[in-house]
């Protein structure tokens, strides 16, 4: 398993390498700059412009700075854009922001969406099952940026019991979550309930039953672990979808969190802070994808690393 | 006299009508309620996009000149006006909005989906069978992929191109191939042990003809499976970037952009806008859904 | 010029006798407990350094934590700011500021007329690299264009301490409306030892130090700002509102929905919603004046199409679109439709008479393009093909669409083009356009800020239109006694040639809460300060 392990995390260094090199070659064939305004600026202050920020410098040597920041100081450089700001202030005010509502979506995601799943599965066929799966199945087609205005208009302009955005405490994480987490939530029951009822034809729920084990221990101890296999392979490609989702949170909820911020520095051409979010967002997913890869392995013993 | 089937297959009647796994899984989905609504669901979607054009009394592009500066009043569906789902802020007829907009829709989801299918399957059905250090590389070089944030790259690419319609099918296309080249990967490891591949192999068959002509037939199922599964994602994916303003250009529009139109003014009093583009955008969500479900439940029986 | 600068300082000084004192609360109103004022930013503060700044809703943030020489009241007239009065010598290019000895930072040390040397300088410094370092070159100040190109030290420049209460500026032309740039943003003085002591940081909540009514108390990038009231600003017993915070919503529907919940004070209507939201809320809804002209511009250069380089498609183009649609049944804000580059409402600017404006109806202005069209040689059987370029917005989206509609009578089929906003505007500024939409907001309240565009040395000029009776016309306007006949022969020459197509003049569309006083009602820049706010009590 540490060999396993090792392994992976050797491999992440040139993935992020890769990843580096890709953004900032991308970046830097967009037309446009971070300094292309309405007011075209006089030749010369762009040429200041560019001098202060390294921008005149040849690619190879931008991006050999730019590298050579990350290693020596951990420095992911100056936004072009927000130019009070680094990159590492920016990134250290967003991804705390991000983190929260997206793992407290996260948790309610697979939480309810497990309980949910199981409970349509066990009473198959059952009034809760088709409801479950009716359900399910509208949260998923309703894109979460019809949702989250909706969530606003109701919440607080009707019955005001929730601010309309903003990040100042826990009541202003609420609608963030339920925007988020809905359509996984639905996708996690929908994946639980067809892998619960696949393992509780299986032979060693036939046999755990015909031992005369009581139902709920069947069901928890012995269904449960194999059912959440392809719950768990879902959850790193969800993970990717969510971060792309907290797009839509961001700019509807105003909470300042990275997922805008990146965005924002694709159309601005800011192209520090794109860099230092790409980076952030593709570690983590190497390092979420490695956990999963680890839980599966724990659960499945047929795999063994 | 009248005989059994079988005296009649003795009798050399009937030729041997064994029954394929594809007639199962025929049967199996024509028997599944669900799917079958799926599918009628799907086909009326279909059927609007393609014909219900002829209906239309607006192209999606006139603007009702009657009707603008006052939407909320005016710009309600209505029989007389001839705006069966009412218009959009600028009076344009939203029945003739929405069908085209479907049209794309569903274009973007079966082109995407077809293109993450040909690439993965290829991908994966190569590796697979390659084997060994091939595979190790070409599946490590999937991870590296995988670690991409393929929307942030896609954005960028939207924003660096333009908005052409080639970019977006394609964009959207290549988010999925790599899941697909993971799960092709797999069932051709299992494949290629079977003995009509060692059989193959044995007569001399070159690897690209097994490829081609043993591997990917039997793959197929999978394919289908996923493939459904995809296109809703793919139709997902475009409305999110079509919220981003990053979508089909005008006068073309897609479900995604006319829904994102019609969520900015919910509050307003013109409803409508909103939800006749995100009834057909759950509908045709809906049927895919359920079509991918039954199939799925069709090619692999042991799923119940 | 002597009997300009006595024009200029009566009527400053006349300015001054009837000048508003911080909010001026009329006799007899009760002031509200709550004096908070919650305020719509579309997107996050770029930067709270004055030199750097480059827009709008920073300047709305930084007006209130920094003071300039003058400042501006609620019809757009100068007031004092840290500046009381100037006087100009006879050949208009020596301005001397007589500074308040009362002026203070809101670490206590007093403002003095070192601070402006030190931060205009820095403007123009290379070393701060500021995108609007031009505006030093625009306010004509000595040696500021070699300070820029680098070839001379940022010391040169035409500013100078005499003592530590009068400042003396030297400008290279003679400018009417100098002192209203002074208004300007990138003016504000800066606190030379707080600078240097933080170096990038030194704008961050808690080291900001600014000589405005308000301090920086929180800023959240993309959240939100919240100011707190100064206690060591000279005009702090006058001010009112106790508390500024700015909240960042980069939808407006949005916005909207949350002004409705009380989250907010004062919001943009979205395009449309005015008539509804006037008749349900009429004492909310508010449309004023803004300076900011609509056009379409036109590539009449080498890049361009060559149907654009016939003077009569451009004056047929100009002529088919129907403003009136687009302003009545589009925008529905109050904005006004318009035939002439510079905003109608910008001070003492009259447009001259112009014959396919107020002679003639829609119908026949459509009958005279097809006439031109025709003469020109198109027609039903040879359509004209072009595109229109527009940046993403829902607004421009609308007007595009109506745009190429209605060319259409006239046989032209309009291509739209969405570009993301940083292409659209480079491929202007590189002439890849035939049509292309813009919008210009004037920095001061004069019209040259308009006409100076469309000059061949404006270096903004991005439709190439190059006029040789218009440059000289806007240059003699620099050393006139009175330039704003200059300025009407200047737009009959736009209106001869139609270079850009006038389609809209902005306003200021906006909900504002019934309680708030103090926003300015006919300022066309609409500059407003926190300190003239107060909330009522109801």
């Amino acid at each position: 398993m540490l060999s396993y392990i090792l392994k992976r995390l050797a491999i992440a260094i040139p993935t992020l390498l890769v990843l580096i090199v890709i953004s900032f070659l991308l970046m830097h064939s967009a037309p446009g700059g971070p300094f292309t305004s309405e007011r075209e600026l006089p030749p010369q202050v762009l040429a200041n412009l560019n001098a202060k920020y390294g921008l005149d410098d040849p690619l190879w040597k931008q991006i050999g700075s730019y590298m050579w920041g990350i290693v020596s100081d951990f420095d992911f450089g100056p936004s072009f854009v927000y130019k009070d700001r680094s990159v590492n202030e920016i990134i250290a005010q967003g991804f705390p922001i991000t983190l929260t509502y997206g793992l407290l979506s996260f948790a309610v995601a697979v939480i309810v969406g497990v309980s949910l799943g199981v409970a349509a599965a066990v009473r198959h066929n059952s009034l809760l099952d088709y409801v479950a799966v009716g359900v399910s199945i509208g949260a998923q087609v309703l894109p979460n940026f019809v949702m989250a205005p909706i969530l606003v208009l109701v919440f607080t302009l009707w019955l005001g019991w929730l601010p309309g955005g903003g990040w100042q405490g826990p009541e202003y994480w609420i609608m963030p979550v339920i925007a988020l987490s809905t359509s996984f939530m639905a996708s996690i029951a929908r994946i639980t309930r067809s892998s619960m009822l696949e393992v509780l034809t299986s032979n060693h729920i036939r046999t755990a039953r015909a031992k005369g084990l009581p139902e709920r221990r069947v069901i928890l101890r012995h269904a449960l672990k194999p059912a959440m296999l392809p719950v768990i392979s879902y959850l790193g490609p969800a993970f990717v979808a969510m971060i792309t989702g907290s797009v839509v949170v961001d700019i509807y909820f105003s909470t300042g969190g990275i997922g805008k911020a990146f965005v924002d520095s694709a159309l601005n051409r800011d192209y520090a802070v794109m860099m230092g979010v790409t980076i952030l967002v593709g570690a983590l997913t190497i390092f979420f994808n490695l956990v999963v890869d680890i839980l599966y392995g724990w659960i499945d013993p047929k795999i063994r690393y | 006299m009248v005989m059994t089937s079988e005296q009649r297959v003795e009798a050399g009647e009937i030729v041997g009508k064994g029954r394929s796994p594809w007639a199962d899984a025929r049967r199996r989905f024509f028997r599944n309620k669900a799917a079958l609504m799926g599918l009628v669901i799907l086909g009326f979607v279909v059927a609007f996009a393609l014909f219900g054009g002829y209906f239309a009394q607006w192209s999606n592009e006139e603007l009702d000149y009657n009707v603008m500066g006052q939407i909320v009043e005016l710009g309600g569906p209505s029989i007389e006006s001839g705006h069966y789902f009412g218009t959009d802020d600028l009076g344009r007829d939203l029945f003739a909005r929405t069908i085209q907009g479907t049209q794309i829709s569903l274009a973007v989801g079966l082109v995407g989906a077809l293109i993450a299918c040909i690439v993965g399957t290829l991908y994966g059905a190569v590796a697979g069978y390659a084997g060994g250090r091939t595979d190790g590389i070409m599946m490590r070089l999937v991870d590296i992929f995988m670690a991409v944030p393929y929307m942030f790259v896609l954005i960028l690419l939207l924003v660096m191109y333009g908005r052409s319609i080639t970019i977006l099918f394609a964009g959207i296309g290549l988010i999925s191939w790599m899941e697909m080249a993971r799960i092709v990967r797999g069932q051709t490891l299992t494949i290629k042990g079977r003995e009509f591949v060692e059989a193959a192999r044995a007569t001399g068959v070159s690897a690209p003809v097994i490829i081609l002509r043993h591997i990917v037939p039997n793959l197929l199922g999978v394919i289908a499976v996923y493939a459904t599964l995809l296109v809703p994602l793919m139709i997902l994916t475009e409305s999110f970037i079509s919220f981003l303003g990053l979508g089909v250009q005008e006068p073309l529009t897609s479900l995604g952009a006319l829904i994102s139109e019609g969520a900015g003014t919910i509050a307003y009093g013109t409803t409508w806008q909103l939800g006749f583009p995100l009834l057909f955008f759950c509908l045709t969500l809906f049927g895919l859904f359920f079509v991918g479900d039954g199939l799925r439940d069709a090619l692999d029986p042991k799923d119940r | 010029m002597k009997f300009r600068t006595t024009l200029a300082s009566s009527a400053l000084a006349l300015s001054l006798a009837f000048q508003a004192q911080a909010a001026d609360v009329p006799e007899g109103v009760t002031l509200a407990e709550d004096q908070n004022y919650t305020f719509w930013l579309l997107d996050a503060i770029k930067s709270m350094d004055p030199q750097i700044n480059t827009d709008v809703e920073g300047s709305d943030v930084l007006r209130n934590l920094f003071e300039g020489l003058y400042n501006e009241d609620g019809n757009g007239e100068l007031v004092p700011g840290v500046a009381l009065e100037h006087e100009v010598s006879e050949d208009g290019k020596t301005y001397t500021f007589k500074l308040r000895d009362d002026a203070k930072w809101s670490n206590g040390d007093p403002v003095t007329a070192n601070d402006f040397v030190y931060s205009w300088r820095r403007l123009a410094d290379p070393a701060t690299a500021s995108e609007y370092a031009w505006y030093m070159e625009l306010m004509q100040v000595e040696n500021a264009p070699e300070i820029i190109a680098g070839s001379t030290s940022p010391e040169e420049l035409g500013i100078r301490a005499v003592d530590d209460h009068t400042l003396e500026v030297k400008i290279t032309t003679p400018l009417p409306y100098f002192p209203q740039m002074l208004v300007h943003g990138s003016t504000f003085p800066v606190l030379q030892s707080a600078v240097e002591e933080h170096g990038d940081d030194w704008t961050d909540a808690g080291t900001l130090v600014g000589n405005g009514a308000y301090k920086l108390v929180e800023h959240q990038l993309g959240e939100r700002v919240v100011m707190e009231k100064s206690d060591t600003y000279w005009d702090a017993e006058n001010v009112v509102m106790e508390k500024l915070t700015a909240l960042t919503i980069n939808d407006v529907n949005q916005a909207l929905t949350r002004y409705l919940a009380g989250e907010l004070d004062r919001v943009d209507i979205p395009a449309g919603q005015y008539p509804r939201l006037k008749e349900e809320y009429p004492e909310q809804a508010v449309s004023t004046p803004y300076n900011c002209s609509y056009i379409y511009m036109l590539n009449v250069g080498e890049k361009g199409p060559e149907a654009l380089k016939d003077a009569r498609v451009r004056k047929a183009l100009a002529y088919t679109i129907d403003r009136d649609i687009i302003v009545d049944r589009i925008l529905q804000g109050g904005q006004k439709p318009s035939y002439n580059w510079t905003h109608w409402a910008i001070a003492d600017f009259e447009r001259p008479e112009l014959d396919w404006a107020d002679n003639m109806d829609q119908a026949q202005r459509v009958e005279k393009a097809k006439e031109l069209m025709a003469e020109a040689g198109y027609g039903p059987d040879k359509p004209l093909d072009l595109t229109l370029q527009y940046n993403t917005s829902e607004d421009h989206k609308k007007i595009a669409i109506a745009a190429s509609q209605m060319l259409k009578q006239i046989n032209v089929n309009v291509t739209l083009d969405n570009y993301e906003w940083k292409i659209h505007t480079d491929r202007m500024q590189n002439q890849d356009y035939d049509m292309a939409r813009y919008a210009w907001c004037g920095d001061y309240n004069e019209a040259s800020t308009y006409l100076d565009l469309l000059t061949s040395y404006s270096g903004h000029n991005n439709g190439e239109f190059y006029n040789d009776a218009y440059d000289k016309l806007m240059k003699d306007s620099k050393t006139a006694e009175d330039p704003q006949p200059l300025y009407k022969e200047a737009e009959s020459i736009l209106a001869e040639e139609m270079p850009i197509i006038p389609i809209y003049h902005y306003a200021n569309v906006d909900m504002i809460a019934e309680d708030i006083e103090g926003l300015p009602e006919n300022n066309v820049n609409n500059t407003w300060y926190g300190k003239d706010l107060y909330r009522t009590a109801e």
